[in-house]
């Protein structure tokens, strides 16, 4: 089921397709028709009516224009009718006809009344001018002429046009025929059909008049007229196919016609309307016309008629209305002479003059006046206004508004209807006073007068905090608030207490009593009430009396029944009280009664409570008659209000009675209807039958209500005489007035039964305290008072409490002692006073207490929670808990100056408005029932704030939302509630992003992601591989790969290494993230004018005038460059090779041996050796000058770039090479830079030229040569030294092998003696070299530095930690060159002094062992196994963190160490071996700031490099050491302060106090620092076997490796040579590769006479496997392309202790010769 | 799995009574947000401009946040301390804005207040410099009666921030 809706919708849509096919139709025939319609126009437009009738939905409006064309038509015979007559007038006709021609478009919808015609100007189209009015005004008054004209001729008709009529009048029919069957197809088919025939003929007549309508065809007509207009416009077309739609379409408009509509200034007459009135109108015409005709009538034409006659009125202004119609058809007439010029109009610009437009806007709207209503018009009449809050009521302020707008809006309001409604009794509009919400959308806050958030207090910083800081009174505030607080302890009476006597209970019970009836007395509340009621019954007597006979007025009535309910009202009120009076009474009586009777019994007495009963006689007569009279006017009353009772009762009765008989009534009519029924259908027995059945019926009804009983008046009577006895005194009775005094004697001790005295005793024995406690804290207590046979105590102590917290609580707590023990009783709870409360002004107040202890005793006591007897069968148990009042009182302090110590309400000023009214209510239910909803609600309730008092807004909206419960703090905490609802994602699917995780671990610099530069931007392109080994390694923390480590040992210590690494970086994070101003900031040096040094003006200036000198170039300064604003390719490193000296020449090729001759008789052997050159090296050699052609290969990160060639064993290249240096992952920081591992190798080649041969083909024109390189030594350098040395400068020892196959020693004879004795010890070949980085990078401060800052812990002493920080501060300021040491980092990061490392330490045994007759060749030993250890720089291995020193242990353990550990073992090994040994902190090439040894021996220093176990002596050149800084023993520290820092010009005599400044003095003793050092090494034992293995694998990865470097070239191994090689190798091991290079030589001489053999034993000590094959590489053996060359190589593992490892690798390239 | 770069500059403050400041700032988030990249916190150089009143500090600031929703928008923090003659250092304002919540560049103005204290504390901060601070530095951005205190109108601190947000149209967040 479709809703009506939907139908409806349906319906709309329909109509709505019916319209657009409709209107495309209406456009079709219209255009069509258009022509034609013209033309037929001219021709009586007989076709026209059809085609434009086609639409049925314009069936009004096809008639109309049908209409106006006929009358147009006949309206032009008329006129040229009498053209003739009228010719004057013809001239004004026909100024308005082209006008109307101008207006034809217009005019379908323009009905002919003046009111359209006077309408605005409107668009250019359909624009009728102001300026047009008068003509056509003018003009109106002229076709009036013609009807009148054609009617006084008789007939509206003209005979000519009888026949057109009759032609027309069966066209109508037609069309109203066609209208009525509304068949669309036909509709559409018929115009487009018919004219087209007409329209040939037509067309043939009217060519040579064809106007501009004519050639505005539609093209589709045009074609199918065959007709091929030449000019057709579209744009016209389709311009008149609006108007067409316009013209035809009226009720469909058109986008544009819309758009006019409403923009367009209409007049408000609806166009429906005017249709409507057209249409009517034309109806009118017609049925007019058809009357005249005499023809039968239509249905339709009825209808019409009763129209007519309805509309009589209308016809009347018709009428006289047709005549502009007429006009209309008048230009219509024309329309065939209407050119282009025709429907242009130009016009002036419309303009309304302002005045003009002012008033007729003024006629439009209304503008409400800004001036202020007086308050008369906004009243009603003859009011006063009155004002709401000057008669006290609360009137909520108002919303601001300004004056002017309140005045604008009061205006107009005024004008409408009713609008004095809008006005308030004040003459001023209603207003809703606040707009905003009651209750908050936060939970309420609490003010708590001085209870701040913690949170909120502001801290002073740098001045003194104040005494009485946050949370404290004053909220922070005022820290001078000196608050008292007085604490009254009184005392404490018992109402019961265990050790009460019997007496005692019954004395307290009458006391209590007393005490009732005193209150009760002083009350007086029955003296009250009874006064009340006589005044009640006075008044209601005087009433009756004055009123008395006359009929009382409602309201009399209405109050004489309130007076008699008051009065019962407190009757019964003052009956109770008297009753309570009495009994209480009789009670006293009876409890003194039992006390004495107890008093009596025990024979003694315990209280000393005594009553005494007044008689106080009374005139009896008198009380007898008040006592009756009273009696009689209760007596009348009741009566009364029973008889009232009754009468009430009775008409109650009577109407329920009513409705009982007329419901008994009904139901008899009914039975007798159904009996009626049933005499007719039935005999009679049935209807007896009938009868009982409808007795049941009645009974079934409603009982019949019972009378009520009439009052018994004598019940009554009797009633009230009980009670009165009851609860009266009798009349004539005395007035019994007890009185209780405490004046009684208690029996004496002695006189007392044993029970009575023991408890006695004991209540003697109790004692009493009281302890105060503010905020459950105890701050003072009482003195012990024992217990007085009265059970009272009194104390009468006060107690100042200073006070700087806010006071929550106050209690006090009765303790009661006996003996040593004492418990406590009870608490009593104090309220915190008011701050109006101060001392001297406040009674003393009584709180009662109680406690539930079950107390019980042997003695008299009847103690307490115990049940007890008064009577002798025990019968009647009474239990009784220890209870009773402490009379105290707290209250405020005053001061000295009579000002109250009580902390201020008013503690915030300002800031706080809405909190701070609800003081008072804070104020008036104490501190602490603040929290307590009801607390307030009930002092709310108490206090009857004003609801409407928006002082008490907060707390009525308080009270509101705690009694709806509406704020519910929850019970539980959460932080950010509704986060799950809101969540995006979950937070494992954001685990899950990988993007995500691969940013944050770039962010976290995980060192595999570290710097990694693109992260994808989408989630799929970040793949899984890129966290492989990121994952392995979190996995395999703890597996060793062994395979990369061939070594065990050394893989774990790696592993350890790795560790320990990870543990100091985290350490030193801290120490990472300081940076310092220049780390930051570059700031260029700007030259000052008047500073020292280069910046003086004047020396600038003469500078500037000094002459240039290009061949003594100044050293500039060169920018230093601070690494963050680096990028790939920015750093080159310069490396200029200057010159070296002694390389290896070439050894003719020879396959002489030659004798065997001691090491130093190498020349004598060369120079033998020279005679046998080869035959390839002849013409080299003959010429004397080429032994050899160096050339240096310097290669960094596989960049590989060499010198030129020079010739010559000292050969000179003087070449800068530029090498690019690339950062790992592009990371240009310091640390960054400060860990790169690259190393730049430097070697020396020798480039060896081959003949080949002589080619065949060419006959020896061309020789082909082959170059070769032989690798002849390297030096290597690594980057961080320089980096953090800036530039390396100096002649550094190439490293060679020991044996150089072709190759030997040269020695220049001319340089020999200059030589010789320098190079005694070391023989080698040296390089000059000079590197550096451009552009200069700022040195990265080791963190060394900054740690100095950070400060670690450490187990030194701090004096001496101080003495040594100042020790080296001042080292610096006087040298800063000497690098100067004292206090050095151990591996767990903790400072450490530096001599504890000096120990002497045993080196391994087998080393001793092996020159015992030798302690120089020990030494060298042992600094051999020394520099065996691999070294490993910290800032490397700890990646620019720091430098740490391990202890030897460790440093043996680890296997890896920085050139300070070797230094150390080194010295140790040293100083157990009996040497003076020193540790020398200075500064060496290429390592920078190092740690050498220095020993004595005899007579002369020897410097120890402990790296590579060279020794060097004091005076020695080429001894790498270049500044001495310190000397370091197990003793002390020297510094030195000679002149010079070069070890050669130095003493190193430390005694000499001016050259050695010692750390130790006489003012600071060495304080007898422990080592670090452990007491002895232990070493493992040498491992044969695993050096064994691993030598097969070194040299099974090597021969891999050089395959593999040989891609193209197969690459085959010399087995005889290569197992020569490896039995050499351990004697190159023995002799430490020295003097066995000939011998060795000589014996491959031998083997391989064939081969040209090049090749050279490698040493290296072993870490890892990849440092061996970097150097393999680096020699570049494997570049050998000859095709029949073999290589051979042999490693060699030799083992010493503890697993340190000496590895030879032995490679040889061989080239056979024959 | 939405995103949101903050990348900008602590441009500078001025209005301060003396115009030697640096900033301390941070960016407090809730718990929904994860900070993939950047630092979330740092302190500006002490700028003391020669002439006019602004100091610029130009402070980079480049955050990466991702985020599960969109409760604890980031909020960025200041503290703007002044550095007198003296090298001394005291508080001249808190201030917090949110970081803006729509893409595109944004020109931030924050403005910041500091602790009044009482009238000794303002004497004596005029003699002896210091100042009342907040014993809890979070108020500046989650003080809930915050109104209690005794403030003081300080200067304003500028910000330019561009803001590029990522997926969060995914999730339904429009701006």
């Amino acid at each position: 089921m479709a809703s009506p809706g939907d139908i409806r919708e349906k319906l709309r849509k329909k109509r709505r397709a019916l319209q657009g096919s409709l209107v495309k139709n209406k456009n079709e025939s219209d255009t069509q028709a258009l022509v034609p319609s013209t033309k037929l126009r001219k021709e009586r437009g007989q076709t026209m009516m059809e085609e434009l009738t086609a639409d049925e939905e314009d069936l009004g409006e096809t008639l109309k224009q049908r209409f106006r064309a006929q009358r147009q038509r006949r309206k032009k015979m008329l006129l040229e009718q009498s053209l003739a007559q009228e010719s004057n007038e013809s001239n004004v006709d026909e100024i308005s006809t082209t006008e109307r021609h101008s207006r034809r478009q217009r005019s379908p919808e323009k009905p002919a009344d003046p009111v359209v015609l006077s309408r605005p100007p409107s668009g250019s189209q359909r624009g009728l001018s102001p300026l047009l009015l008068s003509p056509s005004s003018s003009y109106s008054e002229r076709p009036q002429l013609s009807p009148s004209h054609s009617l006084t001729e008789g007939h509206q008709h003209m005979p000519s046009s009888v026949r057109s009529e009759h032609l027309m009048r069966q066209r109508m029919k037609e069309k109203l025929r066609a209208a009525r069957f509304k068949a669309e197809s036909l509709l559409q088919q018929e115009p487009s059909l018919e004219p087209a025939s007409r329209l040939q003929s037509l067309r043939h007549r009217d060519r040579d008049t064809l106007t501009r309508f004519d050639r505005e065809v539609d093209p589709d007509r045009a074609e199918r007229d065959d007709v091929p207009l030449a000019r057709v416009k579209f744009q016209d077309v389709a311009k008149r196919v609006k108007q067409d739609s316009r013209m035809a379409g009226k009720e469909l408009p058109t986008a544009e016609e819309a758009y006019n509509f409403f923009t367009f200034n209409f007049d408000p007459e609806p166009q429906d309307e005017t249709d409507k009135v057209k249409k009517r109108r034309q109806k009118q015409t017609e049925t007019a016309r058809e009357d005249r005709d005499e023809e039968g009538h239509s249905d339709v034409e009825e209808q019409e008629d009763t129209e007519v006659d309805k509309d009589n009125e209308d016809d009347h202004e018709d009428r006289s209305e047709e005549t502009p119609l007429v006009r209309d058809e008048e230009e219509d007439l024309f329309i065939i002479e209407q050119s282009s010029q025709d429907f242009i109009d130009v016009r002036r610009a419309d303009y309304i003059g302002y005045q003009k437009r002012i008033q007729r806007d003024s006629e439009l709207l209304f503008t409400p006046s800004l001036r202020t209503v007086p308050t008369s018009c906004k009243l009603p009449e003859n009011m006063q206004p009155r004002y709401l809050e000057e008669e006290g009521l609360y009137v909520g302020e108002r919303p601001p508004v300004s004056a002017t707008n309140e005045n604008i809006l009061e205006n107009r309001i005024l004008k409408q209807e009713e609008g004095k409604k809008w006005f308030g009794d004040d003459g001023r509009i209603m207003a809703l006073p606040d707009p905003i919400k009651e209750s908050s959308t936060r939970p309420p806050l609490f003010h708590m007068e001085e209870d701040l958030d913690p949170a909120l207090q502001t801290v002073y910083r740098k001045a003194l905090t104040s005494k009485y800081a946050s949370l404290y009174i004053a909220g922070g505030g005022d820290p001078e608030g000196d608050y008292q607080l007085d604490v009254d302890v009184s005392g404490l009476i018992f109402s019961h207490h265990p050790l009460f006597s019997r007496e005692h209970v019954l004395g307290a019970r009458l006391a209590q009593l007393y005490d009732q009836y005193l209150t009760r007395q002083h009350n007086n509340l029955t003296g009250h009430l009874t006064d009340k009621l006589n005044g009640l019954r006075n008044a209601l007597r005087n009433m009756l009396e004055i009123h008395g006979g006359q009929a009382l007025t409602q309201v009399m009535q209405q109050r004489i029944s309130e007076y008699s309910l008051e009065v019962r009202n407190t009757r019964q009120l003052r009956d109770s009280e008297q009753e309570k009076d009495r009994t209480l009474l009789k009670n006293i009586i009876k409890v003194w009664k039992e006390l004495k009777a107890l008093r009596d019994f025990q024979r003694f007495t315990n209280t000393p409570y005594k009553l005494y009963l007044r008689r106080e006689e009374v005139e009896r007569a008198a009380d007898e008659r008040e006592y009756e009279s009273e009696i009689l006017a209760e007596v009348v009353e009741l009566e009364a209000e029973s008889e009232e009772n009754y009468q009430k009762k009775l008409s109650e009765y009577k109407k329920q009675l009513e409705e009982w008989k007329a419901g008994r009534r009904k139901q008899k009519a009914k039975k007798k209807k159904k009996k009626k029924k049933k005499s007719q259908s039935q005999d009679e027995t049935d209807d007896d039958d009938d009868q009982d059945a409808s007795e049941p019926d009645v009974a079934e009804e409603a009982p019949k209500p019972e009378p009520p009983e009439k009052p018994d008046f004598e019940a009554i009577e009797e009633q009230v005489r009980e009670k009165a006895s009851r609860i009266r005194r009798k009349p004539g009775e005395s007035i019994l007035i007890p009185d209780m005094s405490a004046s009684g004697s208690i029996t004496a001790n002695e006189l007392c039964p044993r029970a009575e005295l023991a408890r006695r005793e004991d209540v003697a024995r109790h004692s009493l305290f009281i302890k105060v406690l503010y905020n459950d804290k105890e701050v003072s207590r009482t003195d012990s008072r024992s217990l007085n046979s009265d059970f009272r105590v009194h104390f009468g102590q006060i107690f100042n409490l200073k006070i700087v917290n806010c006071p929550e609580s106050i209690k006090l707590q009765v303790f009661e002692e006996v003996g040593s023990s004492c418990s406590l009783l009870a608490e009593v709870f104090v309220p915190v006073p008011e701050p109006s409360v101060v001392t001297g002004n406040v009674p003393t107040e009584e709180y009662e207490f109680s406690s539930n202890q079950r107390v019980m005793f042997d003695h008299e006591g009847v103690g307490s929670d115990v049940p007890f007897s008064f009577e002798a069968d025990g019968s009647n148990k009474q239990t009784l808990l220890t209870s009773g009042k402490l009379s105290c009182c707290v209250s405020w302090g005053i001061g000295e100056d009579e000002v109250p110590l009580a902390p201020p309400m008013s503690q915030h000023t300002g800031g706080i408005h809405s909190g701070l009214r609800q003081l008072d209510a804070v104020t008036c239910i104490g501190a602490s029932g603040l929290s307590d909803m009801k607390k307030i609600g009930e002092w709310a309730r108490e206090s009857r704030v004003d609801p409407n008092d928006p002082k008490n807004a907060s707390i009525m909206q308080l009270l509101k939302v705690a009694s709806s419960g509406e704020v519910i703090a929850p019970e539980y905490f959460r932080l950010e509630q509704l986060q799950e609802e809101f969540n995006f994602v979950t937070d494992e699917e954001l685990d899950r992003s990988k993007r995500f995780r691969l940013l944050r671990l770039r962010n976290q610099e995980v060192a595999e992601f570290r710097n990694y530069k693109m992260v994808p931007a989408l989630e799929r392109e970040v793949t899984d591989k890129v966290f492989q080994e990121y994952e392995k390694r979190l996995k395999e923390g703890e597996i060793i790969d062994t395979k990369e480590h061939l070594d065990s040992h050394r893989a774990l210590v790696a592993k350890y290494l790795q560790k320990v690494r990870e543990s100091v970086i985290n350490r030193f994070l801290v120490a990472k993230h300081h940076y310092h101003l220049s780390d930051m900031v570059i700031e260029e040096e700007v030259p000052s004018i008047g500073g020292a040094g280069p910046g003086i003006l004047g020396l600038n200036l003469f500078k500037l005038a000094e002459p240039k000198r290009p061949l003594k170039p100044q050293r500039k300064e060169r920018k230093k460059v601070t690494a963050q604003n680096l990028s790939d390719g920015d750093i080159k490193l310069l490396i200029n090779i200057i010159r070296a000296y002694d390389i290896p020449v070439r050894r003719p090729h020879t396959s002489k041996p030659l004798a065997t001759k001691p090491a130093r008789a190498f020349v004598e052997t060369f120079g033998a050796g020279q005679a046998f050159q080869g035959a390839i090296h002849g013409t080299d050699w003959l010429l004397g000058q080429v032994q050899v052609r160096p050339f240096v290969e310097v290669s960094f990160q596989r960049t590989v770039l060499q010198t030129t060639t020079a010739d010559g064993p000292n050969a000179c290249w003087n070449e800068e090479l530029q090498l690019p240096f690339s950062a790992p992952n592009g990371d240009y920081s310091t640390a960054s830079l400060q860990s790169v591992k690259d190393v730049v190798f430097i070697n020396i080649f020798d480039e060896v030229v081959y003949e080949t041969g002589v080619d065949d083909k060419d006959r020896g024109k061309s020789i082909h040569t082959r170059v070769e390189k032989r690798w002849l030594g390297s030096v290597k350098i690594p980057f961080s030294t320089i980096y953090s040395q800036a530039k390396i400068d100096g002649t550094f020892m190439v490293d060679t092998p020991p044996v150089l196959l072709g190759y030997t020693k040269e020695r220049n004879f001319g340089t020999e003696c200059v030589y010789d004795t320098v190079r005694s010890l070391n023989e080698g070949a040296f390089i000059t070299l000079f590197i550096t980085v451009e552009p200069q990078l700022v040195p990265g401060e080791t963190i060394r530095e900054k740690i100095k800052e950070v400060k670690f812990d450490s187990q030194e002493d701090e004096r001496l930690l101080q003495v040594s920080e100042r020790f080296e501060r001042e080292a610096a300021l006087q040298y800063p060159n000497r690098p100067c040491l004292t206090t050095v980092i151990d591996i767990s990061g903790k400072t450490v002094f530096i001599t504890r490392y000096i120990r002497p330490l045993n080196p391994p045994q087998e080393l001793l062992d092996a020159f015992p007759n030798s302690p120089q060749e020990t030494m060298e030993l042992v600094a051999r196994y020394v520099s065996l250890i691999p070294s490993l720089p910290d800032s490397v291995s700890f990646s620019g963190v720091c430098d740490l020193w391990s202890t030897c242990d460790q440093f043996l353990t680890l296997l890896a160490g920085d050139e300070e550990e070797h230094a150390v073992l080194l010295c140790n090994y040293f100083l157990s071996m009996g040497k003076k040994a020193w540790l020398i902190i200075g500064t060496a090439i290429p390592e920078g700031p190092t740690a050498y040894v220095l020993t004595f021996e005899q007579s002369h220093y020897l410097i120890w490099n402990p790296t590579n176990g060279q020794f060097y002596g004091q005076s020695d050149t080429f001894c790498p050491l270049q500044a001495v800084g310190c000397l370091v023993t197990a003793d002390n520290v020297w510094f030195n302060i000679q002149r010079y820092s070069a070890p050669m010009r130095i003493s190193f005599d430390v005694t000499k106090a001016n050259f050695w400044k010692p750390f130790f003095s006489r003012s600071f003793a060495h304080p007898g620092l422990s080592s670090v050092q452990p007491e002895e090494l232990v070493y493992r034992h040498i491992d044969k076997a695993a050096a064994a293995e691993l030598q097969d694998r070194i040299e099974k990865i090597l021969k891999e490796k050089i395959m593999e470097w040989r891609p193209r070239h197969p690459t085959r191994w010399n087995r005889y040579c290569t197992s020569t090689l490896r039995n050499f190798l351990p004697k190159l091991e023995l002799s430490v590769g020295r003097d066995v290079a000939d011998e060795h030589r000589l014996e491959l001489q031998a083997l391989l006479g064939d081969y040209r053999i090049a090749g050279f034993p490698l040493h290296l000590p072993f870490s890892e496997i990849r440092p061996i094959i970097e150097a393999v590489y680096s020699t570049g053996v494997h570049n050998v392309e000859a095709s029949n060359v073999e290589f051979a190589l042999a490693v060699y593992v030799h083992p010493y202790p503890n697993n340190v490892l000496s590895v030879w690798v032995y490679l040889a390239s061989l080239i056979r010769t024959t | 799995m939405a995103e949101l770069h903050v990348i900008g500059q602590i441009v500078g403050a001025s209005g301060f009574p003396q115009s030697s400041l640096f900033c301390k700032w941070g960016v407090h988030t809730g718990g929904a947000w994860r900070l993939l990249s950047g630092l979330k916190e740092g302190q500006t150089q002490v700028d003391l401009p020669q002439t006019g009143d602004m100091a610029y500090w130009s402070h980079p600031i480049d955050l990466h946040y991702s985020t599960k929703g969109l409760q604890g928008w980031p909020k960025l923090h200041l503290q703007v301390w002044h550095q007198d003659s003296f090298g001394r250092c005291q508080l001249y304002g808190y201030g917090y804005c949110h970081i803006p919540s729509s893409p595109g560049h944004h020109h931030v103005r924050c403005v910041t207040w500091r602790p009044l204290g009482s009238w000794q504390e303002q004497l004596a901060q005029i003699f002896v410099g210091g100042g009342p601070q907040l014993r809890t530095p979070d108020l500046i951005y989650s003080g809930a009666d915050r109104y209690r205190l005794h403030t003081e109108a300080m200067g304003t601190v500028e910000l330019e921030l561009g803001i590029i947000m990522r997926h969060f149209d995914k999730y339904g967040v429009e701006y």
